[in-house]
């Protein structure tokens, strides 16, 4: 009872209209193919089973536009179902909208504090120049601290205001770190070459918002034969450069220190009136109080006295001030980080107030 | 120091602008700290640096200008016009203790006490001197212009007219002009008179010998002291004026001769008076002239930079220095009396230098020798740093001196090391350890309405090692303090901190050094731990542990006591930790470097099992006997949850996941299942069983 294969065309086309009017219906994509195409009940799929009844000559046309039309169905099919998908998709996503404007999950984040970030760039440019960086005891004895250090009893330095002793009076805690350039020449009886700086904190009794009974330095010291002052100055230069800035211009002038000969200190271009004096609304700058130089740091040749002082100590002439040389330097790291960061008040170093803390990115 | 520019120029022809003159001197090392404008006048501030007490005066400074500028220095005007009977008819000095004075000079003056001209008292404020009378001004003047302290006595008031130097005698009294009754030792010189001491030998005169009004006849001293006797003497009582300022840090000692001609040239001048003929000039011991030998091939090899001989001898001899022979190796130089600081060739070095100009020397760089490190402790340090920070920890840095009563002073039952000067009680010895500090912080930070708080702090403890006198150990120590919500600050979801977080930061920090992890133990240590003395005491006693790190202990880990916490008025709780970094360090440098192991392609398989516990046992037993029956496929156990609930009497629900693998297949189920069902037939010998299915 099968229709006969003839009039295909215009089969075809009915059937195409057909489809097409499903489309254009909103007819969903599963039950368009279930009709068309499904394998059961599928109207041009029957029609494609009929195919075998024909005679062969008749076979291949009648199956070539089968296969147009079925590829045309399925063609369509496949954009619809597409469409659909896009469609379901931008609804998904604009349901799946955010707010940006709320603030992020930060996991949280601590800071090193601001002078151990000030502090390790120091060390950092100096282990690039090839020191080595070395500490020593917070609590010393006089010689170290003062008399190896060309500072004999009655030097002024030596004041009971100035320095904390240990209860016996024999004892002390260290007023500078340039106590741990003498412990590294004891300890490194092989000179000629020392290239050393020496982190750490120190003790004087004095307390307002400009001195803190501890506070931190940086000593550095460098010892062989034919160092001189210019080697001495090309390395502050090149420090301070690397640590403020190229812009700002270093002045060297002639100091005092018991343990250096000649002694030298070192100014920088102040930072906040670049050297002026003055600030743009034309006050007074109060950093370099009107000068344009801000006193960063003392330095000078290591004073002979204080090779022999340890060459007394070691019982033979290691460090032999004719055929030797060196320099030492010392500098505040809260003055450093005071000058860089704007703080008015030292004692906020040691307040450990997160308020504080936490304006650094550490 | 403040020194009018006029006064200046009374000796040298400056003619460049104060701020050049300021740059200039402060680039030979007199550094000018600010010009004032004083009308006409311009007034410099000088901060002169204790070695050169020569230009603490307005002489000395002419003599650096004068050598910068290259203009000659006019000689000080000291003729004197003399009159009446010779000096010495009326005042005799006898020099007893010439190791306290090498040199005492005098004059006779006969003065009519009064105000001093306008000129000489505007001087005086310029330099900041307050003007008493013309013959105490012109003390006081020619101090600041030569840098010799001089005193006036009243001659009348000198008991026969005699002044004696010598060494005070033990409990002897002298009230000082500032109206002090001063008690004096054997170690205090005085100028006395023949019935007891008239004044402190270069430090202050005596009231009973002062010029007043109706002063007639002056007995003027201007001496050499030796700086170390001046310098004792003012410390021994506590005073320090411009005189012994000066005295201790040494005079000149060919000044004593020239300030009292020129007081008595100004006397005459300002017409307040005139000098009897002749200059006492007592010498107790002479001071020659130090000489010295300066090669032009040294200074080339320190400052690093060619100076020639003869521009040596010049800034040498523009110094007041006399150079005694030249040639190219050597030059004899004789040291000029007021430079008492140059004792060595080093420092002629100085002073060429100083002259030939800083600037004038190339900068370079020293040859590096080797290459820059750090050491192992200070790579430890920066690592426990970063990692903390990361972790959300703040650094703090804390004093190391505390209150001799507070809880770090009590650690160990140790003495904990005292100041001998403390700034105040409150910071009266070192810390022992570094948690009550961050205690201290939290304390601040919650008054300032910020209770959420992660600290840690690296630094020195201080622990006496024996009886005073004996240096005490400087450990280094890791402190850190959580307290109030931490992990998730800033969110509605947040959390109080507990113990276990603040143990998770050791577990981290353990992962971060490549260490085996760390492990805690709350059970008796053979030696006595730093922090036992705190347990029960200040630490909670069910909420503490020993960090332990292979086989020994290496720090505390603990919630605070309750009472502690109200003791201290804090709020919430307070977890703390201190670890040992020497041992730390020791271990972390003896970590073994990393060798990799073959990735196995089989699948692990993971399993967990609810176990009703005793909730009075450590679950870590529960993983130590899971491990053993397990068998050898069990690659990890661990517990991942626990849950407490009274419903439970007297268990707590853990959540232990095992996970197992082979290097060599995939396991099968069967072969899990065996391992497993041997983990929970061990369970009732622990009290346990596997919880309700």
């Amino acid at each position: 009872m099968e229709e006969p294969l003839h009039d295909l065309k215009a089969q075809l086309a009915a059937l195409r209209d057909e489809f097409q009017r499903g489309l254009t219906a909103g007819q969903e994509a599963e039950s368009l193919r279930d009709q068309f195409l499904g394998r059961k009940s599928g109207r041009l799929t029957a029609l494609m089973k009929r195919l075998g009844g024909l005679a062969p000559e008749l076979r291949q046309a009648a199956g070539q536009q089968l296969n147009a039309l079925k590829s045309e169905l399925e063609g369509s099919l496949e954009r619809l179902r597409a469409k659909l998908h896009d469609k379901r998709e931008a609804a998904q996503l604009e349901a799946e909208r955010i707010d940006i404007t709320l603030p992020g999950r930060c996991p949280p984040l601590g800071r090193r504090h601001p002078l151990t970030v000030v502090r390790e760039e120091l060390e950092d440019i100096f282990v690039a120049m090839g020191y080595e960086v070395y500490d020593g005891p917070e609590v010393e004895d006089d010689y170290h601290c003062f008399e190896a250090l060309n500072m004999p009893p009655d030097h002024p330095a030596r004041d009971m205001q100035d320095t904390f002793y240990l209860d016996g009076g024999k004892l002390l805690l260290r007023t500078h770190t340039s106590s741990a350039q003498i412990h590294y020449m004891l300890e490194n009886a092989h000179p000629p070459d020392v290239r050393i700086i020496c982190p750490g904190k120190v003790y004087r009794r004095d307390s307002d918002i400009t001195h803190s009974p501890m506070f931190n330095q940086i000593e550095g010291l460098v010892v062989g034969p034919g160092i001189t002052l210019g080697h001495l100055k090309g390395t502050i230069e090149a420090f301070l450069k690397a640590l403020f800035g190229q812009q700002y211009p270093v002045r060297f002038r002639p100091s005092y220190f018991p343990y250096t000969e000649p002694s030298v200190e070192a100014d920088l271009g102040c930072i906040v009136c670049g050297g002026s004096g003055t600030l743009a609304s034309g006050d007074p700058c109060r950093l370099c109080k009107t000068t344009g130089w801000i006193e960063i740091l003392g330095s000078g040749l290591v004073d002979p006295a204080v090779f022999e002082a340890v060459n007394g100590r070691l019982g033979r002439t290691v460090y032999d001030p004719a055929k030797v040389s060196g320099f030492a330097f010392g500098l505040g790291i809260e003055r450093v980080a005071m000058v860089r960061h704007g703080i008015g008040d030292i004692r906020a170093f040691f307040e450990n107030d997160v308020r504080f803390l936490e304006q650094f990115p550490g | 120091m403040k020194f009018p520019l006029s006064w200046l120029k009374e000796y040298v022809d400056v003619t460049v602008e104060p701020e050049k003159l300021g740059d200039d001197l402060t680039a030979v090392g007199l550094a000018i700290e600010g010009i004032e404008r004083d009308g006409k006048d311009v007034v410099l501030d000088f901060d002169i640096t204790t070695n050169r007490v020569d230009c603490m005066n307005v002489y000395g400074l002419a003599r650096e200008a004068a050598l910068i500028y290259r203009l000659p220095l006019r000689p000080l005007a000291v003729d004197v016009v003399e009159s009446g009977a010779p000096a010495a008819q009326a005042l005799a000095v006898e020099i007893e203790a010439p190791d306290l004075c090498p040199r005492f000079c005098a004059r006779v003056l006969d003065v009519r006490v009064g105000e001093s001209p306008q000129w000489l008292k505007d001087r005086l404020e310029q330099v900041g001197v307050r003007p008493i009378s013309n013959i105490v001004d012109l003390t006081n003047y020619v101090t600041m212009e030569l840098g010799q302290p001089t005193h006036a006595f009243d001659l009348n008031r000198i008991p026969d007219g005699r002044l004696i130097v010598r060494w005070a005698q033990v409990g002897e009294l002298l009230v000082t002009l500032d109206g002090q009754v001063r008690t004096l030792t054997s170690k205090i010189g005085v100028v006395a008179g023949g019935r007891g001491a008239l004044g402190l030998a270069g430090i202050m005169g005596g009231r009973s010998s002062e010029v007043h009004a109706e002063t007639q006849v002056v007995a003027l001293e201007a001496a050499y002291w030796e700086p170390l006797t001046i310098r004792r003497a003012a410390k021994t009582l506590g005073m320090h004026t411009d005189a012994s300022h000066r005295f201790e840090r040494g005079a000149d000692y060919g000044a004593a001769p020239l300030a009292p001609n020129r007081i008595a040239h100004l006397l005459g001048k300002i017409g307040g008076g005139s000098a009897r003929p002749g200059l006492i000039d007592v010498v107790g011991r002479p001071q020659p002239r130090r000489r010295l030998v300066l090669r032009p091939e040294r200074v080339d090899q320190l400052l690093g930079t060619r100076v020639p001989a003869g521009e040596c001898e010049r800034i040498l001899k523009g110094l007041g220095f006399d150079v005694a022979s030249v040639d190219s190796e050597e030059l004899a130089v004789v040291v000029p009396a007021w430079r008492g600081d140059v004792t060595r060739e080093i420092d002629l070095v100085e002073e060429v230098g100083r002259h030939r100009g800083l600037d004038s020397i190339p900068n370079s760089l020293p040859p590096a020798t080797a290459p820059g490190t750090l050491a192992p402790h200070q790579r430890l340090e920066r690592v426990l740093r970063r990692t903390l920070a990361d972790l959300g920890f703040d650094e703090a840095v804390n004093y190391a001196f505390v209150p001799p009563t507070d809880w770090a002073a009590v650690l160990a039952d140790e003495t904990p090391v005292p100041l001998q000067n403390p700034l105040s009680a409150e910071q009266a010895v070192l810390r022992t350890s570094l948690i009550p500090g961050l205690v201290r912080n939290l304390q601040t930070n919650q008054r300032h309405g910020r209770p959420d708080v992660a600290l840690f702090e690296i630094g020195r403890a201080f622990r006496a090692t024996g009886g005073a006198g004996s240096k005490p150990a400087e450990p280094a120590r890791l402190a850190l303090l959580v307290s109030g919500a931490w992990q998730r600050r800033g969110f509605a979801d947040q959390r109080p901190a507990e113990f276990a977080d603040l143990q998770g930061v050791l577990e981290a920090l353990a992962q971060r050094l490549g260490l085996e992890t760390l492990e805690l133990s709350a059970g008796p240590e053979p030696k006595r731990l730093p922090w036992d003395a705190w347990l029960g005491a200040y630490l909670h006693p069910q909420r503490w542990a020993h960090v332990m790190l292979g086989d020994g202990p290496i720090g505390v880990l603990a919630e605070l006591h309750p009472r502690q916490i109200d003791a201290l008025d804090l709020k919430g709780r307070v977890l703390v930790a201190e670890i040992d970094l020497d041992l730390l360090n020791s271990r972390v440098s003896r970590r073994p470097t990393v060798r990799t192991q073959a990735l196995s392609r089989f699948p692990s398989v993971e399993r967990d099992l609810a176990v009703l516990w005793p909730a009075d046992q450590p679950s870590a037993a529960l993983v130590t006997a899971a491990s053993r029956a397990a068998g050898a496929l069990l690659r990890d156990a661990r517990v991942v949850d626990r849950y407490q609930s009274d419903a439970l009497a007297g268990r707590v629900s853990l959540t232990l996941r095992l996970r197992f693998a082979s290097p060599e297949r995939t396991l099968t189920a069967e072969e899990v299942d065996a391992a497993v069902a041997a983990v929970v037939a061990g369970l009732p010998a622990l009290g346990a069983e596997i919880r309700g299915v």
